[in-house]
């Protein structure tokens, strides 16, 4: 016998305070009688010194040790084994993932047990693997030693090293599902960790296999005893939704991705949404165990290229896992770039005709074409008025044949025959009539641009620093480098070493597609405040600090087609979002700004969610011995002691009643 | 639990004491019929206007007793005897032991005991040619002796609430003391307010009253306390007179035989009053005194007061 709670044992103490009372006679009441004389003629047989009235207080005190004795075993939750079965050392892997919330049987179409919460429908596979919890823990010898991981995306112990099955099953209980993909590796390797020098350690991991990733971990070691839960396979689910804003055309891009988990081919239908509103729906056929993808173009209706939105893709298809049905993505918005050309009015021509051509990259409104010197009073009354310039600032300035004596605030510029000092990239002499090639790299700013033949008059001979942070995207035949781009932490800055008006890239395309490239990689927004995407069940804190003095973030969450309004404190410029229990986004208000993030699961391995099958010698019952006999009595001998006591108090009631009644 | 009474709480005497007392004394008279207590003949022969009886003159006797007429018919002296006239006094021997002390505060035995006693002897004193109130314990205590007339009625009172319970008792030793004092050898009622605990005793005490003629009559206190004591489980017993004490273990069985054998002691006494032509009442502390005393005196035959 083991006891739980050895602490217990201290109320061992009071047996002996019950001895002393009885030894040292429990001080009697005091009676004062007429006379004494009279009792003590009628009272010979009742005196306490009598043998019988002995027995009786030795068998009153004896009962009451026993009582004590009981008790304090009671609270120690004794264990006793009945020596059938050796201990062991079982540490439980609980693999709560996204395909854990697979609805099992009939119930996966019903209309009751979708509406019910993961952890609440009794029909989930995360409910069943709950039972299989408590059936392991009250079907082994009470002698074990129980350890109960979380294998969610990083493992937790959440019951360690314990005698206690009750704790275990407890613990159990209180595990909630997560929305994303269980690392089922990292928790057997924490369990294995816990398991050294324990007897005859075992790992049960409870889990549908993890689209696989459990059967070759349990193949490679023996001590790994899968627990399978569950059998659905029917399964279309939104594996992937992505979108990305294509600039050069004012649109997007969205990457749709879906999984077909069963072993039948599906015809199905995904309907994308736009701030709620329909936008179009793709049909799909879907081969068994097969994924389909599309990239879809979305083009901005309304304001949404200027503030942007969230697409809604939807699978209407009853399956077994509803979690994967639908995904959210966010479209952020597209604001053309303000180019400042700095230029003299001679040669400003053929570069104010390229950028006009650029719309909707360039924003022909707000981009400017000015002499240096305009440009440096211009600077200078801008940075001067400190965020409240009348002029919008540029995101990209263009010195063509000047440059300014500092270099410029933009941080995105692009130098056409300049090459200032402070690059550390200083000319030293001329080129004459040098050819012109593409550096073998690949880069953005050379997409779809051939400058081959192109010829030039003459340029400048650069020598580049070893450490200046320069790449050369085009050079002469003998290697000096003519476009150069020096990328910096906090600035870009695109060279050309030669005047573009003394060449014949004006009559190629090569030059304008290069200057779009560079319009459209050298152009960035300043970060979102929210993450776009966010996995079910992840915590969301804003990607960069909150504006100066904000106490409150105003967060909206909107699912199920509402807003709910969810306002969360704001600390240190940060909060801490939990609400992304399911699918849907979050909009936050952050001054003039509003961001979006997208909840969704999308994870391919969870909606594969056929479950692993094992041969039936490697039945977890059989290698973990499970009984359905005395043993699982014999782990709450507590109850036992209980009723003992019980018993035990009644019977001396009953003696107590006898003395005084007899 | 028993608890002791203490002389403090609600008065002894309480300011209709009196208006009860006067009612007492009416139905006393009623009782009487009009006849003067004092006037109560006695069987022995003495001097008085009643004849008798004759016997045979002897040298001594008074020559004023000699019947002549009887002289001239048959020649023989002859005295005259006459129905001896002799005062009725009242003795009121009150046991103040520490035993009488017991009953709730107020009503306990030696509180019910005195206002009885007082009753007693304002009956006495308006009705019979003396009252006495002679209080004990060990031995008699000084009290009030021969009171004539309803006026003595405030000593009376006031000497019984300056009683107060005393430790142990000594019944035999206490009778022995009264009867050696002249008065008391002459016969007359006395009333013995006790609860008689030790009958052995009580029985030679009240044996010593007989021998000196008196009619007895011996009232016995007892309170709902000894009739049902609310003892149980294991308990030290103490005794209120001597302070000796026992542990015992009181259980229902003790309990019943307690009761039984309490009233075994009662009819004991009760008993031995009937076959020695002593009067016997007993006045729980439950029953108002004045109801008692009523009851005392209207009760006719053997065992009433004024029988």
């Amino acid at each position: 016998m083991t006891l739980l709670a050895p602490w217990a044992l201290w109320f061992l103490a009071i047996a002996g305070a019950v001895v002393a009372l009885y030894l040292l006679k429990i001080k009697r009441r005091q009676a004062t009688v007429p006379a004494l004389d009279f009792w003590l003629a009628l009272a010979g047989r009742t005196r306490v010194h009598s043998l019988f009235e002995r027995l009786k207080r030795l068998l009153s005190m004896l009962l009451w040790l026993m009582i004590v004795v009981g008790l304090a075993l009671a609270l120690g939750n004794p264990i006793v084994s009945l020596g059938r079965v050796k201990p062991r050392a079982i540490a439980i892997v609980f693999d709560n993932s996204a395909s854990m919330q697979t609805i099992e049987g009939n119930a996966s179409v019903g209309s009751d047990a979708p509406r019910q919460t993961s952890a609440q429908n009794p029909f989930t596979r995360f409910a069943l693997a709950r039972k299989a919890v408590d059936d392991l823990t009250l079907h082994r010898p009470v002698t074990d030693q129980w350890l109960l991981i979380e294998a969610a995306r990083e493992p937790r112990v959440l019951a360690p090293w314990t005698y206690d099955t009750r704790s275990v099953r407890a613990a159990a209980a209180s595990i909630q599902p997560f929305g994303g993909s269980a690392e089922l590796q990292p928790a057997i390797e924490l369990a294995k960790q816990l398991l050294a020098g324990k007897p005859d350690p075992c790992i049960v991991v409870i889990s549908d296999g993890a689209a696989g990733a459990l059967q070759p971990l349990a193949s490679a070691d023996p001590t790994i005893i899968p627990w399978p839960i569950g059998a659905a396979t029917d399964n279309l689910g939104i594996a992937r939704l992505a979108v990305r804003a294509d600039r050069q055309h004012g649109n997007y891009r969205a990457l749709l991705s879906v999984v077909n988990a069963s072993d039948q081919k599906i015809d199905s239908q995904v309907t994308l949404r736009i701030n709620g509103s329909a936008s179009s729906v793709e049909l799909l056929s879907v081969e068994p165990r097969a994924t389909w993808e599309k990239t879809i173009t979305i083009e901005p209706t309304g304001d949404i290229a200027r503030n942007g939105g969230v697409l809604h893709a939807l699978i209407d298809r009853p399956d077994a896992l509803p979690l994967d049905n639908e995904a959210f993505a966010i479209l952020q918005p597209i604001r053309p770039a303000v180019v400042w050309l700095v230029s003299s009015p001679e040669t400003a021509f053929f570069f104010e005709q390229a950028l006009g051509a650029m719309d909707p990259l360039v924003s022909p409104e707000d981009s400017l074409t000015m002499s240096l010197d305009q440009y440096e009073a211009l600077a200078a009354a801008t940075a001067g008025a400190s965020g409240q310039a009348p002029i919008t600032p540029p995101d990209l300035v263009i010195f063509n044949n000047c440059s300014p004596p500092s270099l410029p605030a933009a941080r995105h510029v692009i130098y056409l025959n300049a090459w200032p000092e402070q690059l550390q990239a200083p000319a030293a002499g001329s080129l004459e009539a040098p050819q012109l090639f593409l550096a073998p790299r690949p880069h953005a700013l050379t997409d779809h641009v051939t400058l081959q033949g192109a010829r030039l008059t003459k340029a400048r001979k650069v020598t580049l620093a070893e450490s200046g942070g320069a790449r050369v995207l085009a050079q002469t035949a003998a290697g000096d480098p003519l476009i150069v781009l020096f990328e910096h932490p906090d600035r870009q800055s695109l060279c050309f070493a030669f005047d573009i008006l003394d060449s014949d890239l004006p009559f190629r395309n090569a030059f304008p597609l290069m200057l779009r490239n560079a319009v459209a990689f050298m152009h960035e927004d300043a970060p979102p405040y929210l993450p776009p995407e966010v996995r079910i069940g992840e915590t969301v804190r804003p990607a960069r600090p909150l504006p100066l003095g904000a106490t409150t973030a105003q967060l909206a969450v909107l699912r199920d087609g509402a807003t709910r309004e969810a306002p969360t404190p704001v600390s240190d410029r940060s909060f801490t979002f939990t609400d992304t229990a399911s699918a849907g986004a979050i909009r936050l208000i952050a001054g003039e700004e509003t961001s979006f993030a997208a909840i969704s699961l999308a994870d391919g391995a969870e909606s594969r969610i056929a479950p692993i099958v094992l041969p039936p010698d490697q039945d977890p019952a059989v290698r973990l011995s499970l009984s359905r006999g005395l043993l699982a009595f014999g782990g709450v001998p507590w109850v036992t002691l209980v009723l003992l006591v019980t018993a035990l108090v009644v019977l001396e009631w009953l003696t107590f009643h006898f003395r005084w009644t007899e | 639990m028993a608890r002791r009474a203490s002389s403090g709480g609600e008065p002894l005497f309480g300011p209709d004491f009196l208006t009860i007392l006067e009612r007492l004394d009416l139905i006393a008279r009623q009782v009487l019929h009009g006849r003067r207590q004092a006037l109560r003949p006695s069987s022995r022969k003495g001097s008085s206007v009643e004849f008798k009886d004759f016997r045979e003159y002897s040298p001594g006797d008074d020559p004023r007793t000699i019947d002549w007429m009887v002289y001239g018919r048959l020649g023989e002296l002859y005295v005259r005897l006459f129905r001896q006239e002799e005062e009725l006094d009242l003795w009121v021997l009150l046991d103040r032991s520490a035993s009488m002390n017991f009953g709730e505060p107020g009503t306990s035995k030696f509180d019910h005991a005195r206002r009885i006693a007082a009753a007693l002897t304002y009956i006495g004193m308006a009705n019979m040619d003396s009252a006495s109130l002679i209080p004990f314990d060990t031995e008699t205590r000084p009290g009030l002796q021969r009171m004539r007339g309803k006026g003595q009625i405030f000593r009376v009172m006031s000497t019984l609430e300056s009683l107060e319970p005393a430790s142990r008792t000594d019944f035999v030793r206490a009778v022995q003391m009264f009867t050696s004092g002249a008065a008391a050898r002459r016969p007359g009622m006395v009333v013995v307010l006790s609860d008689f605990y030790g009958l052995q005793a009580a029985r030679t005490a009240l044996d010593r009253l007989r021998f000196f003629k008196h009619q007895i009559h011996v009232i016995q206190l007892v309170c709902p306390w000894e009739l049902d004591p609310p003892l149980r489980g294991e308990l030290r017993l103490v005794d209120t007179e001597s302070g000796a004490h026992q542990d015992l273990t009181i259980t229902d069985s003790l309990l019943r035989r307690y009761k039984t054998a309490f009233e075994a002691f009662s009819a004991d006494l009760r008993r031995y009053a009937m076959t020695h032509s002593v009067g016997f009442d007993r006045a729980t502390t439950q029953t108002s005194f004045d109801e008692f005393v009523r009851g005392l005196l209207q009760r006719a035959g053997p065992g009433g007061l004024l029988a």
